[in-house]
């Protein structure tokens, strides 16, 4: 069941993304932007809905598998973009940041659609929710910074190339990317941090150490120092090309960890039984 | 005797050269005594008079279009080779153009309409124009509001100074908390600054060689002066600079930006070069986080947004051509009307007269009920032998064709005055105060 709404959600981004589009491709339509918002709303509820469903279907150990997580991703992606429209009113990101979110959405369509049972027992722990909300919130801010910064990328590319056509006129003034790529990075940042501590305490609780050495752990330092690093950047006056290079670069970075640590068996203790180090695994 | 019609006589940019242009050109109280001598002309109903500085257009509803043509030999006789006569369905297509901006020197330039609309007004004030000129000016300024919003004629700047507008802007979004830096006093340079505070700028500085004539320059863009010397801390403080001397040299140079451009932390930087010989070294457009432009650049978009409005114009002589049909079509529906009113008058007139001649001879035999349906009857047969003529007449009068409301009229004798052929006149106050709707109401 849960599975068929998060399809209906997939075909009503996928409407969205082609008002969105259809937009982009002429402005003269408003219209086609407007009603790509509104479905774009009506997608996020439905897809809220399918989530609310497949907790009580499956248990919960869904959110702790990779599907789970790019469920939650291009909800927080769409839930977002829609709330960053309110204050920045771009609807030409929308085609940038709807399809991104249908991307995201595709490959959970196929096959059983959620892993049955319950929470591992190690995760039993009050901070959990938290803390895989806000791990996915930095998650979905970065992939909203992502698109923002292959949209900066372009215009800078026709601005700076002298190339006045159709993505000219159509994409919004570099500046205005560039503070909301801005934004959102420090945003992303911000969230990611909450979940980073979130997890060292949790860790501390159930394994009995914050820190493991667990490549999930290396790989996630890196990527936060990466993005505090920018963040860092911002203030010595680091933007616009080289920003928005490193925002691609670290967004590439964290879904190529995300799947790998996902999807290569055993690599790291933040996925199926979750028992701990493996050092009391082996033993 | 003509039936009055409307005539345009006139001559523009593309007929006439400027100095003919300029002899016949008028406006405020010229142009309104001028349009009371046109309105008092023999045979002229109504007038009204487009004058800008690109066109000199003389619209008459008239019996002939000799009293416009007059308005122009009268001012300068060399006036009448340049001149243009367009009549009737031609006349309104070329007034829907104008107002349009098709036929203007820039297609697709806003002012045009404003320009109409004012000489409309100026007309209608002195009341030179009437109720003709009201539909047709109210028609006209329709068509131009849905060329502008349903096709894309308007978009795209077509002048140096508004594409340095749109470059400016695509870069920095607006210019609120930052200023430009003006770079000598050429005409093209000045101009762009002065368009460049639709963006919000904060400061406008100015610098030029000679001090006299950049402190005339900073009064005229409502900039600050500052000394040549000062460029280089200039350019680390302006986030666009607009550079256009008479210099045969490169006055920004690559090396100088690149400085700037440290101090500058890297905030983006426009240099728009309008000058030729160039003023900018190209090479500093190379250097990240600079965007720079010259003059060819402008020109590029600037023929690039020429074309794309020649294009959209195409879809906007089909909205043109379609308004003119629009309205013409309503002119002769109306133009049928008449017909068809006295056509009726005269029908209900006679039913009426011949129901009084019955029921005065029955006398009192009737009563009230059967004089009624009497009265209802002789009506009712008015209203169907009338219903066909009037549908075929109105269907003709739509299509353009006036041949059958002038046989309506042969027919029915109406172009006489009433009267021959009505020995029956019903007697006076007999006549109902007014006919029931026809044709609706018997069926």
């Amino acid at each position: 069941m849960s599975l068929e709404l998060l399809r209906l959600a997939a075909a009503l981004y996928a409407v969205a993304a082609a008002g969105y589009l259809l937009y982009f491709a002429r402005p003269r339509h408003t219209l086609a932007a407007r009603f790509g918002g509104w479905f774009l709303s009506g997608a996020v509820v439905v897809h809220l809905a399918a989530i609310g469903l497949a907790c009580k279907e499956f248990g919960g150990l869904e959110w702790f598998t990779l599907r789970g997580g790019f469920v939650l991703t291009a909800v927080l992606l769409a839930g977002t973009y829609l709330l960053v429209q309110r204050f920045y009113h771009l609807p030409s990101v929308g085609a940038f940041v709807t399809p991104l979110t249908l991307i995201i959405l595709l490959p959970t369509l196929f096959g059983e659609g959620g892993a049955p049972g319950e929470a591992p027992a190690a995760l039993k722990h009050p901070a959990i929710t938290l803390h895989i909300m806000t791990a996915s919130l930095g998650v979905a801010l970065f992939g909203l910074a992502f698109g923002v910064a292959v949209m900066y990328l372009l215009q800078e590319r026709e601005v700076k190339g002298k190339r006045f056509g159709a993505l000219f006129s159509r994409l919004p003034p570099l500046d205005s990317l560039d503070k909301l790529t801005d934004r959102l990075v420090r945003l992303g940042f911000l969230s990611f941090t909450v979940a980073a501590i979130l997890g060292a305490v949790i860790a501390r609780s159930v394994w009995k150490s914050a820190w493991s050495w667990d490549p999930q752990q290396v790989s996630t330092l890196l990527i936060w120092l990466l993005y505090g690093g920018m963040v860092q950047a911002r203030h010595l006056g680091w933007h616009g090309r080289r920003y928005a290079l490193l925002t691609l670069v670290g967004f590439a970075l964290l879904m190529g960890s995300i799947v790998t640590l996902r999807t290569v068996p055993g690599i790291t203790m933040h996925a199926g039984e979750y028992k701990g180090p493996r050092a009391e695994v082996v033993r | 005797m003509n039936e009055p019609q409307l005539f345009l006589v006139g001559l523009s940019h593309k007929s006439a050269p400027i100095e003919v242009r300029e002899r016949v050109a008028l406006n405020g109280a010229d142009l309104k005594a001028a349009l009371l001598q046109l309105r008092a002309s023999q045979g002229v109903e109504e007038a009204f008079v487009v004058s800008t500085c690109n066109r000199v257009e003389v619209f008459v509803q008239a019996e002939a279009e000799e009293a416009a043509r007059r308005f122009f030999t009268s001012r300068a006789e060399q006036a009448s080779d340049h001149l243009y006569v367009k009549v009737g369905a031609d006349a309104v297509r070329h007034l829907f153009r104008v107002a349009a901006s098709l036929d203007s020197m820039v297609v697709g330039e806003q002012q045009i309409l404003g320009q109409v609309k004012e000489a409309y007004g100026l007309a209608s004030g002195v009341q030179a124009a009437g109720g003709y000129m009201s539909r047709l000016c109210n028609r006209a300024f329709a068509t131009a509001k849905r060329v502008r919003t349903e096709t894309g004629i308007g978009r795209g700047a077509t002048s140096m100074s508004q594409v340095a507008v749109d470059l400016v802007e695509k870069i920095f979004g607006d210019l609120k908390g930052r200023s430009i830096l003006l770079v000598g006093a050429g005409k093209m340079g000045t101009l762009s600054a002065k368009a460049l505070r639709v963006l919000n700028v904060e400061r406008v500085l100015v610098t030029n060689r000679s001090p006299e004539r950049g402190r005339q320059l900073a009064d005229q863009v409502g900039g600050v002066f500052h000394p040549w010397a000062e460029l280089e801390p200039l350019l680390v403080e302006a986030d666009v600079v607009i550079v256009s001397t008479g210099a045969p040299t490169f006055v920004l140079t690559a090396d100088m930006v690149r400085v700037a451009k440290k101090k500058r932390r890297h905030r983006n930087l426009c240099l728009i070069d309008l000058a030729v010989p160039r003023n900018v070294d190209p090479a500093c457009a190379q250097l990240d986080d600079v965007f720079g432009y010259d003059v060819d650049d402008m020109q590029k978009v600037m023929s690039a947004n020429h074309q794309a409005r020649q294009g959209e114009a195409v879809s906007a002589e089909a909205i043109v051509e379609a308004e003119v049909i629009a309205f013409t079509r309503e002119r002769e529906t109306r133009a049928a009307l008449p017909v068809l009113v006295t056509l009726r008058q005269r029908a209900e007139a006679i039913a009426r007269a011949e129901a009084e001649r019955t029921l005065a001879k029955a006398g009192d035999v009737l009563d009230e009920r059967v004089r009624a349906s009497i009265e209802a009857m002789a009506q009712a047969i008015v209203n169907k032998l009338l219903h066909l003529p009037t549908v075929k007449l109105k269907a003709a009068a739509a299509t353009g064709e006036s041949a059958l409301a002038g046989a309506a009229a042969e027919l029915f004798g109406l172009d006489q005055p009433s009267g021959s052929g009505r020995r029956d006149t019903p007697p006076n106050g007999a006549a109902a105060p007014a006919a029931p709707p026809p044709t609706e109401e018997d069926e």
